[in-house]
Order: C-alpha cells, then sequence, then structure tokens
C-alpha cells in the first residue's frame, strides 16, 4: 500500500520535466497494480469465504446471533463420513458420472455428426429441436417428467401397455430409479453438448475435408479421421466437466422426484450433504460437507486438466 | 478472525446472560407483556397455514381478519411459509434482525426453538390470572403439547392424531366387514391380504415414513417402546419397543399386505381407490371425502393397537410462539395467539382446515361446531384419540434434525430392506447418540 501512495510524486515529475526521474519505482511495482483488482476480488469472493468456511466447519452453530458457535475440532468431518448412506451415495455419485458420459459425450457427437451436412434453416431447425430441453427450467422438467413416467397413467407406460410391457414404476423401483434420474439428466443436457461439438466442427479446416474426398475418402472415414481427432478437445473439456459437475446436475431432479429415495436409490454425495447440512443453517456441517467434496474433486479436477492439456498438445 | 470470534463469543455471552435472567425465579412485572392499549401496533405472524394453496390458507386469513376487525390499532401481517421451511425463515428473520413476533412452529423444533431462539415460557410472559382464564377449557393432554421441562413455551394450536382411513367399498367387495374396521395391526394384515387378493387394489399404507416423525413415534409408543428416553438424554429407537414394531412393519411388506408406494403416492393412491387402508394425519379428511365422493365409500377408525395393549396416538402439528421482545407488541401477539385458539378459533379451524379443536367444550355446541360435528362423524375416532394423546417428542440439541433424519433413513432400510432389522437400528441408535448434547 505504501507504493502506492508514492507513486504519483514520481509520476507527476515524469510529466512535467520530462526528464530522468529522480526515485525508480521498481519494475515489479506497475504489473502488480494492474493484478490488484483481479487478485483483490478473487481473495474477497473466493479465498476468503474458502478460509471461512474451513474455519467454520470446526463449530457447531445455526448462524444464530441468539447462540454461541461451540467449538466441536473434527467433530462435523467425524459425523459425516459415519452416516450410513455415505458409502451407498458415494456409489451412486459414481454412476451418475459414468451413467451421464454416454448422454453428454457420446450421443451429442453422433448428432452432431449426422446433422453436420444439415445446413441452412433445415439445419437451424435440427439444432433448435436438440437445443429446447437445455432451456426450460429443471423443475418443470422433473415435474412434466414425473406425470410421463407415472406408473398409473403416465403416457410412457401407457404406450408400453400398447406394446404389452407391463407398467414400469420408472422412479418407485430401487433398481430403475437412478437411471431415469439420469436419464432425464442428460436428456437436458444433450442439446448443450451438441451445440458444442457443432461449433468445434465448423471450426474444422474445410480444405482438410475436401482433400480428403478428392483422394477419394467415404463420410464415415471423413467422419472417423479427421472430424473426431479434431473434435477430441471438445471431448474431453466436455468429459471433464461432466465429471466434475455430473452428480451436480442431477440434484434438482432428485430433490423434486424422489428425496434421495427409494431406499438411498437415487441419493448422491451432494444430495446427502444437503440434507444433513442445510435443515436447520447446521453451518459445521454444511461447511465440513464442502471441504470435502471441495478435497476430492480436486483430485478430479487436476487429473481433467492434465488430459486436456495433453490432447491440446497432441491436436496442434 | 480471532477479533471476529471474541466478538461472536462477547455477543452470545451477552445473549445467554440475558436466557439466563429470564429463567430467573420470581419474574418482575418488568418481563410481563404490556396491559391492553388502544395505541397503534403492528406485528408479524409466520404462518404455514397460510402458505397452502386453498382452504388453509383461507381459514387463516378468516381468521386474522375478523381478529383485527374490532380492533383496529392492531395490524397483523401474515408470512405464508411452508411447515418444511419455516423454522429456517424464523431464523434467517431473527439473523437479520426482523424478529417475528407471532410464529407458528412445529412441534419437532420445540427444543430448538427453546434452548435457541429465546422464547420464554408463556407462562412468564402472560399475566396467571389471563393464562388460567384462556386455557381453562383447553384439553390439559393438548395443552401439554407444546411443554418442555413443565413449561409451556408454545400454545398448542393445529394438531391432528393418526386416523385409519379405508375404503368401505372395497372392504365390501373382499367381503369384508365395513362396521368391524381391523382394530390390531395383525387384523390390518389380514384385512389387506383379503383386500388384495380379492380386489387386486393396494392393502394399507402405514404413513410412518414421513421427515416430521410424529406417526412412527406413536408406532413405537403403541408397542411400548420410544424414540428417545423419558430424560431426554438417550436416543432409544434402537431398543426393543421400537424393533418390534418396525418388525411388524417389515412382515407386512413381506407379506405384501404393505402397498409398493412412495409416500407422496400414498394419498393419491388412496384417492383414487387404489388402496385399502392408510394410516394417516386426519388433516386429509377433506380432501380425501371430495375425492370419495360418488366413487367410494369413505370411513375412519382408531389408530390399530399392537395386540392387546392399548395404541399410544401422538399428535402432529404445530403450536403458536410468541418471538417479540417489546412488551406492547407481546400484548397485541397475546390476543392474537388468544383469538386463533378461541372457541371461534378452533371451530374455523377445525370445521374449515381439518384439525382437532384443543376445546371440547365447542364439539357439540350449536353455537360452534355441534351442526358441523353431527354432519361429520368421521371425526369422532379423532376426537377420541384426543384424551388420550401422546406428546410428539422433539429429539434435543442443535443436531437435532440430523438425528431425525438417521432414525428415518434406519427405518426405511430396517422396512423395506433384508439386513437384520435390530442391528440396522441399534447401529443407527448408537450414530445418533453421538449427535446428541453432550452435558
Amino acid at each position: 500500500m505504501t507504493d502506492a501512495v508514492r507513486l504519483p510524486a514520481p509520476f507527476a515529475r515524469a510529466t512535467a520535466e520530462a526528464a530522468a526521474p529522480v526515485y525508480r519505482v521498481p519494475a515489479w511495482v506497475a504489473p502488480a497494480l494492474f493484478l490488484l483488482p483481479a487478485f483483490a476480488t478473487l481473495g474477497l469472493w473466493i479465498y476468503w469465504p474458502l478460509i471461512e468456511a474451513l474455519r467454520l466447519s470446526f463449530y457447531e452453530w445455526n448462524l444464530l446471533p441468539t447462540a454461541a458457535p461451540v467449538y466441536v475440532g473434527l467433530d462435523n468431518y467425524r459425523n459425516l463420513l459415519a452416516l450410513a448412506e455415505l458409502r451407498t451415495a458415494a456409489w451412486n455419485t459414481v454412476v451418475y458420472t459414468l451413467g451421464l458420459l454416454p448422454l453428454t459425450v457420446a450421443l451429442p457427437l453422433l448428432i452432431a455428426l449426422m446433422t453436420r451436412e444439415a445446413v441452412g434453416r433445415a439445419g437451424a431447425v435440427y439444432r433448435a429441436i436438440i437445443f429446447v430441453p437445455m432451456i426450460i427450467a429443471p423443475v418443470v422438467v422433473a415435474v412434466v417428467w414425473r406425470w410421463l413416467l407415472n406408473p398409473d397413467h403416465g403416457i410412457v407406460n401407457k404406450l408400453l401397455g400398447g406394446l404389452g410391457v407391463p407398467s414400469l414404476r420408472f422412479l418407485q423401483d430401487p433398481d430403475t430409479a437412478i437411471w431415469t434420474i439420469i436419464f432425464i439428466t442428460g436428456w437436458k443436457l444433450v442439446g448443450f453438448s451438441t451445440l458444442l461439438f457443432a461449433a468445434a466442427m465448423t471450426n474444422i479446416d474445410q480444405s482438410l475435408v475436401e482433400a480428403a474426398r478428392i483422394d477419394g475418402a467415404s463420410e464415415s472415414q471423413i467422419a472417423r479421421r479427421i472430424v473426431v481427432p479434431l473434435v477430441a478437445p471438445t471431448g474431453i473439456f466436455l468429459t471433464v466437466l461432466t465429471v466434475l459437475h455430473g452428480a451436480q446436475w442431477s440434484f434438482v431432479y432428485i430433490n423434486v422426484l424422489t428425496q434421495g429415495g427409494p431406499r438411498h436409490a437415487t441419493t448422491n454425495l451432494y444430495y446427502l450433504l444437503w440434507e444433513y447440512g442445510f435443515g436447520t443453517f447446521a453451518i459445521g456441517w454444511s461447511t465440513a460437507a464442502g471441504m470435502l467434496l471441495f478435497a476430492a474433486f480436486a483430485v478430479f479436477a487436476a487429473i481433467g486438466l492434465w488430459a486436456m492439456r495433453r490432447t491440446d498438445r497432441h491436436a496442434h | 478472525m480471532t477479533h471476529e470470534i471474541s466478538r461472536r463469543t462477547a455477543l452470545s455471552l451477552g445473549a445467554s446472560s440475558l436466557a439466563a435472567s429470564a429463567f430467573a425465579p420470581a419474574p418482575s412485572f418488568a418481563q410481563r407483556i404490556a396491559p391492553p392499549s388502544s395505541a397503534p401496533v403492528s406485528i408479524t405472524y409466520y404462518n404455514y397455514n397460510l402458505a397452502s394453496a386453498g382452504i388453509g390458507s383461507e381459514a387463516t386469513k378468516e381468521l386474522i381478519a375478523e381478529f383485527t376487525a374490532p380492533q383496529p390499532n392492531i395490524k397483523v401481517e401474515g408470512v405464508p411459509v411452508s411447515s418444511g421451511q419455516i423454522l429456517a425463515r424464523v431464523q434467517a428473520d431473527l439473523v437479520a434482525g426482523r424478529t417475528p413476533d407471532v410464529a407458528q412452529l412445529v412441534f419437532s423444533d420445540l427444543d430448538f426453538v427453546v434452548r435457541n431462539l429465546g422464547v420464554k415460557p408463556m407462562t412468564d410472559i402472560v399475566p396467571p390470572e389471563e393464562w388460567a382464564a384462556h386455557t381453562g377449557g383447553m384439553v390439559p393432554a393438548g395443552l401439554n403439547l407444546g411443554a418442555l421441562d413443565g413449561k409451556v413455551y408454545g400454545l398448542a394450536y393445529v394438531f391432528s392424531t393418526p386416523v385409519l382411513f379405508y375404503n368401505a367399498t372395497l372392504f365390501k367387495q373382499a367381503g369384508l366387514d365395513p362396521d368391524m374396521p381391523p382394530a390390531t395391526w395383525a387384523a390390518v394384515k389380514e384385512a389387506a391380504l383379503k383386500l388384495r387378493a380379492a380386489t387386486a387394489k393396494n392393502g394399507v399404507y402405514p404413513g410412518v415414513y414421513s421427515e416430521f416423525d410424529w406417526l412412527l413415534q406413536g408406532l413405537f409408543l403403541s408397542n411400548g417402546g420410544r424414540a428417545l428416553s423419558e430424560d431426554r438424554r438417550r436416543v432409544t429407537f434402537g431398543e426393543s419397543g421400537a424393533v418390534g414394531a418396525i418388525e411388524m412393519l417389515r412382515d407386512l411388506v413381506k407379506s405384501g399386505a404393505h402397498a409398493k408406494l412412495a409416500e407422496s403416492e400414498s394419498g393419491d393412491a388412496f384417492m383414487s381407490g387404489n388402496l385399502g387402508m392408510i394410516l394417516t394425519t386426519s388433516v386429509y379428511q377433506r380432501a380425501f371425502l371430495n375425492a370419495a365422493k360418488d366413487k367410494f365409500e369413505l370411513r375412519a377408525a382408531k389408530m390399530p393397537s399392537f395386540g392387546d395393549k392399548p395404541a399410544r396416538p401422538t399428535n402432529s402439528g404445530s403450536a403458536l410462539f410468541i418471538l417479540s421482545k417489546d412488551p406492547v407488541k407481546q400484548r397485541a401477539a397475546w390476543e392474537l395467539v388468544k383469538y386463533m385458539t378461541s372457541k371461534r378459533g378452533y371451530t374455523v379451524i377445525t370445521s374449515k382446515i381439518g384439525y382437532l379443536p384443543l376445546r371440547l367444550d365447542i364439539v357439540d355446541d350449536p353455537q360452534y361446531l355441534g351442526a358441523w360435528t353431527r354432519e361429520n362423524p368421521m371425526v369422532r375416532p379423532n376426537l377420541e384419540q384426543l384424551t388420550r394423546l401422546n406428546q410428539w417428542v422433539a429429539f434435543p440439541g442443535s443436531n437435532y434434525r440430523q438425528i431425525a433424519r438417521i432414525q428415518i433413513a434406519a427405518v426405511n432400510e430396517a422396512v423395506f430392506g433384508d439386513g437384520d432389522i435390530a442391528k440396522i437400528m441399534r447401529e443407527a441408535q448408537e450414530r445418533a447418540q453421538a449427535l446428541m448434547p453432550r452435558a
């Protein structure tokens, strides 16, 4: 801060005399000043809350001014790790993540490849149809699917009944519930991923495709050997995004449709920790839960970033 | 940061010494509410019935309007918040410095509310003669619902008891006598199995799996168990009485008598005529009656018992708490509380929303509920249970919600899973015990 106070003097002198300044400002001061606002905001909005959260995770407190925070050491962490549903929830988190990948990476890639040649109005209509689920509010999506999948009078079961399939209890059967939630989550994300792939494909240098065509390559060969490798960074990006956020994206649907049930079949780490942490502003539980997730996903994020850098290098 | 902690500690120390002085014997006159006055005053009323769509909200608004009409100096601002969210909202507003004056809070939050929100016993702030005059006609078992350690902190307001609703039309189709509803769980199982075999509909749904564990506690009590020990120090849902009750539920599931439904679907299934029996809150009576009209005959019975042991019904619902610290507002708040729990108040609440009247003398009084009771004899089993009501006990400490969650998660696992019931419940009890207040 003292640097900042001293600064105007040499600057004023420099403009007035246009001579060699008397005080030399160290070279790092100017860049440091340029960076200061960014670092200050980052510190204020990201790192200070992070440190504060870490501190609060050692307390038992309900945010009430009428009750005192009680220091409890590692108890909050111990309580969370002792939850009976934790193992199920952790496994479900893996299932959610892996289950979403086909819907957020493979299927969108396929759709983007197939609609690659659709140009003009047809292409726009195609993309709009695929993108629409993305812009519907999640709670609305959940409620609509609940109607569609109702075992008694839902249209899906009516259609299945027409084919002679007995009524399925999509959200009530512990064996199918998680896949139903994964499907609904993925259904909403297909459009987003397709859009990213389509954008990546329009960036491909057309001369490569034309050259291949002149050499007699078939359309499927072009897709496999040229297009897919060139959009691989986007694929990796979407994979990393799904791994880091997939379980989180399903939160709304779990909350509206199953509340983690039946018998914890659809709960995941986010939902479980939210259930135990946020009912009474139990700030110790919540921050401890946040810290645990932060630690776990930092590892995944590091691996993902490393993979992204690798494919980026290969692609160029 | 250390500065921050010390400031908070100082603040809370101040608050706790303040609370300590409230518990001091022989409260001085200064701590009581102000005498009645005609000075203008405005109070807030946090209410969850207001947040419901339709009848609950309309009836509550009607009562507020009736209360303020003759005394225009008192303004009541109704704040609608759903029952699941209302405590969090009250907490948030307290933190923000907007203290609610009157709040309707669920009984399971009682311990937390008393220890953390700085609520004073009503008997300490209301002059004794006024208190006696108002609560004189109330059912003692009902008045006790808002009490902790022998002191009434919240005045019991809207509450219900467990009622076994049954579809008499399905009963007849299955060759069961609708005049002889099952009185024990063994009879429930038998009736459910017959009904299912004859009509291919669902048998019974005992609605004990909600996060609000009042009905579950009633089931435990009926089998000689408890969720929490009487001295409020030990979690006991892993002991034999409770485990026995859960074994009964598992047997219902395994035998096929228990409907395969989620809690959220059970009401719809019953209303659409696809479920024979449902044990749930009497508040659904109106919705069930509407749904049953011209479709099937709806009837109601008391909560079933375990063999010869008498059933011990618990209550759902909420009490009214005065949170205001200002004596003038406290006076207005008390007047509002009195009106909401008056003979007129309960007449509207019982006939329009479907809760129980805390005053039994209005039930057959033609000036109040008389005509309505004659038209709605289904309320009788509910009323009969009122006199032998057991308190829905709130878990203590700041982790009470987590304890309730551990309980319901374990019950779900024990009833619908295949594991050893006693082991599941005992382990859950141990984990819950670790979350109890240390002292």
